[in-house]
């Protein structure tokens, strides 16, 4: 480093008003430290998942130093000005100190700032493992941004739902893409932002850690209405929900429940239903062979053939609600036999299309009461 | 034969005749000086109208459901607000106008080396301005200066005009890079050293390829965003194979270089000022050179910092963590130098002063908000919102434009050779610093709580924030229109400035004011540094500078 130094300059000593004020200045910077380490961030902002509390953390380091070097500089700046101002007793022509380099200082502020930087990474990437990589099971949702709204698909759950709504405690993989421009999912209270852009996914993995009720805000410019795309408008009435596990449960299945009919199209059901009343199971077990087989399995209902097996359908607790979202009851049962079925899920023929009558209808239910 | 040249009532050298009639003195000129505040009055025109944009954005802020303007008009206002701010105001006014009037002088050249390439640089930037300008006609492109598609396909005719503009303005500016770089790298006086030259000489020599190499990036991107509006080629529509990002990588791998070209220059001006008013040699003079240097070479390896939500390999995100943390070093090593400079000194508060202490305390808050947001953390929460504002507006305007503010009222003697008014300029000073700290420290903690940017209404909670910022603006924008009363009402009233009125000690001071056609009579030699306040001046040849002794005589009067 010696060829960065010109020594033709006068030896330099610093007085004690140099050292009061860098002292000063020290006390100064520790009290910023302080602070930034006890400023009541979570009682201005929740830290609703986990990843928040980290970032927190993050940004009281980012803050405490950034502050602390801040007050050295302004506090030099506004010293220096003040102490070597230029005074109405001197000579016009006087000159500073004509002082050009040192070795040693230029060395110090240039090695500072490395150790620091080498600091703030290995924070920063600790930081960023927790945030970036997920542990197994969790449970995966996805949110989809339009002009200018959000909606979210769950699994298990027939369409789009306009609510966000998780599990506290339960990790979460979150799926975003964009229907068509490019949007951003951000909730403050998360502290975690992923871009929707169309044609990827991109993936933000967290854990909820606070009940509550969130507000979900694009920040990446999406056109007209941008400034409404956030939760609450009269545009987009998107909310996300940390429910108890209970409370979740109770949604999805309702939900779940409510959403089964969604984009699902029924012909418009027979004013009379079908008399179900002396229904013979024999002949319904026939005539199941004939015009059913083909496509429902006399199984478990996740043993499909083209539709679900339908073993214990009206009986078995586990066996899910019909197609279109109602209960299974051997008058709904019927109603899906007499319209027949169109939709997402598939389609089933109705009952003139299955030329069966009203007789076989009523033995076929009887059949399939049978099987328990 | 020189000594024989100046006996015989002249001297012969290698100069152009200066050109006689107003057309070719003054619009189409080839004088570096005369480019110079060509571009500034553009520039200067332009840096008007976006700062009145930039009022109607803070007119509609000023309440939480806007109803000033309708939110397509508003997108429009931000876009082209941004738009002008980065290409048609500050890098015009930190290369092709201070550029232009100052480096050329202060390596004792007597033009840069290409003097009608840099007219024509000058010519394609005021149709660029009146482009972008006229695109309001059509509906101005509204997405933002940074135009991602596929916002910006869905955008009005106008956005294609952008996209012409821009890329005129980019032809401008790699031809200027151009330019520039070899005037420095060949035409230096005899004896000016890498290490002689005035440290804005080196801010301009590595912001030179910058704007050589970067723009055509901006360039290609551009095309491709126009070719997919007008023709249908489907660069970034996903759904045909095209990919949004490849946009942001494009844009990026210029606009983050752009960056510097907004603020190595300003670093210039700055380390030229704190000296001259301190009255003493800048502090760590090699040291500020080479850390433009590393900025400028680290500038290209960090682009995709703006990105870390858009979308990439989550192990991509750590070098460019890592190596944007790293540009903090180069940087805290000018902002230490520059405070050393002020220690042991004799300051003069004369107004570029006032301005150049203001951009060190001013910039160095912008550079530690943007080392937070070097922290992938920290810039999930952060990105995309007012914090990002707060950051951008710290560096371009708390830096860039303070920055030419200081020059402004450094060099404005060289122009005119008037000074401006001291008064004005010290009120203009101080209520531009209230003002944009007013306006702009509001938007770090409006960011950080959850209000986003490019947004014509926000949540009501943020509402009395954005009203102190709305009011700062307003004095902030009563200080540039005081500055600007001042720079015309100087022209002619200015107290007269003698050719060095700041008692500097690099070249373009050593010759009269406003600066003769031939720059020198006999170019000179240099034997030193420019900052050895105390000591003779390391110049030989002179002489006659101030002197009534005839101007060189141009080779075709021969």
């Amino acid at each position: 480093m010696e060829w960065l130094v010109e020594n033709r300059d006068p030896v330099v000593r610093l007085d004690r008003t140099f050292w009061s004020v860098t002292a000063l200045l020290g006390v100064l910077a520790l009290a910023a430290v302080l602070w930034w380490a006890l400023a009541p961030i979570r009682a201005i902002m929740p830290e609703a998942v986990d990843k928040a509390y980290q970032i927190d953390t993050l940004f009281r380091f980012l803050a405490a130093s950034g502050t602390a070097l801040f007050v050295y500089v302004c506090g030099y700046l506004i010293y220096f000005s003040i102490a070597f101002r230029k005074r109405a007793s001197d000579p016009p022509d006087k000159i500073g100190v004509q002082i050009h380099d040192s070795h040693s200082l230029e060395f110090s502020w240039t090695l500072i700032p490395t150790i620091f930087v080498v600091i703030m990474a290995i924070f920063s990437i600790r930081i960023w493992y927790g945030i970036e990589f997920a542990p197994p099971n969790t449970l995966v949702v996805e949110a989809l941004g339009h002009q200018w709204d959000y909606s979210f698909r769950y699994p298990g759950v027939n369409g789009e739902v306009a609510e966000m709504h998780l599990p506290v405690g339960q990790p979460v993989t979150l799926h975003v893409s964009s229907y068509d421009v490019i949007h951003s999912f951000w909730v403050p209270d998360m502290r975690l932002k992923a871009d929707m852009v169309p044609g990827l996914i991109n993936t933000l993995d967290f854990t909820p850690t606070k009940p509550g009720k969130y507000s979900i805000v694009c920040t990446e410019f999406c056109g007209t209405l941008h400034g409404d795309m956030r939760s609450g408008t009269s545009n987009d009435k998107a909310y996300l929900y940390v429910d108890p596990p209970d409370r979740y449960q109770t949604w999805y299945r309702q939900t779940q429940l409510a959403q089964a009919h969604a984009g699902n199209t029924i012909a418009v059901a027979s004013t009379s239903g079908v008399n179900l009343a002396g229904g013979d199971a024999g002949a319904g077990k026939q005539l199941f062979a004939q015009k059913c087989s083909a496509c429902h399995a006399i199984g478990p209902f996740d043993q499909k053939v083209v539709g679900p097996g339908l073993k214990g359908v009206l009986h078995d607790p586990a066996h899910p609600n019909l197609v279109n979202g109602q209960p299974a009851t051997p008058a709904n049962v019927s109603k899906i036999l007499q319209n027949g079925f169109s939709g997402p899920m598939g389609r089933m023929p109705n009952q003139t299309q299955n030329a069966i009558s009203d007789k076989d209808i009523a033995n076929l239910v009887a059949y399939l009461n049978s099987l328990k | 034969m020189a000594v024989a040249a100046v006996h015989s009532g002249g001297i012969a050298d290698h100069i152009h005749p200066e050109p006689q009639g107003f057309l070719r003195k003054y619009v189409f000129s080839i004088d570096h000086k005369i480019i110079g505040i060509q571009y500034m009055i553009t520039a200067g025109l332009f840096m008007i109208m976006a700062g009145m944009l930039a009022e109607l954005i803070r007119v509609q802020l000023m309440k939480a459901n806007g109803g000033f303007m309708t939110p397509d008009t508003y997108n429009q206002v931000y876009s082209i607000h941004g738009s002008t701010m980065v290409w048609l105001v500050i890098i015009p006014m930190l290369t092709g106008a201070f550029g232009n009037l100052i480096f050329p002088v202060q390596i004792g050249a007597r033009d840069v080396a290409f003097p009608w390439l840099n007219m024509i640089s000058f010519w394609l930037f005021p149709p660029a301005g009146l482009m972008l300008y006229s695109s309001f006609l059509m509906g101005a492109p509204a997405a933002g200066w940074t135009e991602y598609p596929p916002m910006s396909l869905q955008g009005v005719a106008g956005t294609s005009m952008w996209c012409a503009a821009i890329f005129l303005v980019g032809v401008s500016s790699t031809m200027t890079g151009i330019n520039f770089l070899v005037t420095i790298l060949k035409m230096r006086a005899p004896g000016m050293t890498f290490t002689r030259m005035p440290l804005f000489v080196w801010g301009q020599f590595v912001t030179a390829p910058l704007l050589m190499i970067a723009t055509t990036a901006l360039g290609a991107a551009l095309a491709a965003l126009f070719v997919q509006r007008e023709f249908g080629v489907p660069f970034f529509d996903p759904t045909k194979g095209g990919s949004p990002l490849l946009w942001q990588h494009m844009f990026w791998f210029y606009s983050h270089p752009a960056v510097y070209i907004m603020i190595l220059p300003a670093f210039g001006m700055i380390s030229e000022i704190l000296p001259t008013f301190a009255r003493k040699p800048i502090f760590g003079y090699k040291m500020i050179a080479f850390s433009s240097s590393a900025i400028a070479i680290l500038g290209f390896m960090v682009w995709a910092h703006h990105m870390f939500t858009s979308g990439m390999a989550p192990y991509l995100q750590l070098p460019f963590m890592v190596l944007t943390m790293l540009i903090a070093i180069p940087t805290g090593i000018k902002i230490f130098s520059w405070i050393t400079t002020l220690w042991g000194g004799v300051i003069h508060f004369d107004s570029p002063m006032l301005f150049a202490i203001g951009f060190l305390a001013t910039f160095t808050l912008g550079g530690i908000t943007g080392v937070f947001l070097a922290a992938v953390p920290f810039d999930l929460h952060a990105h995309g919102t007012y914090f990002i504002v707060a950051h951008l507006h710290y560096v371009l305007v708390g830096g860039s434009l303070m920055g030419i503010l200081a020059g402004l009222h450094f060099w404005y003697p060289k122009m005119t050779g008037r000074l401006m008014n001291e008064k004005w300029g010290k009120w203009s000073f101080w209520l531009f610093f209230i003002g944009f700290n007013g306006t702009f420290l509001p938007m770090h903690w409006l960011g950080m709580w959850g209000m986003p940017r490019r947004v014509a209404v926000y949540d009501p909670q943020f509402l009395f924030w954005n009203q102190v910022a709305s009011i700062f603006s307003f004095v902030m924008t009563l200080a540039m229109i005081l500055v600007i009363v001042n720079v015309l009402w100087s022209i002619r009233n200015g107290k007269r400035s003698g050719p060095n009125p700041w008692r500097a000690r690099t070249l373009e001071w050593q010759i009269p004011s406003p600066m003769p056609y031939y720059n020198f009579k006999h170019v000179p030699s240099v034997f030193g540094n420019p900052y050895d306040f105390g000591e003779p001046l390391p110049y030989r040849g002179l002489e006659e500078e101030l002197t009534d002794s005839p101007p060189p005589i141009p080779v075709a009067a021969h």
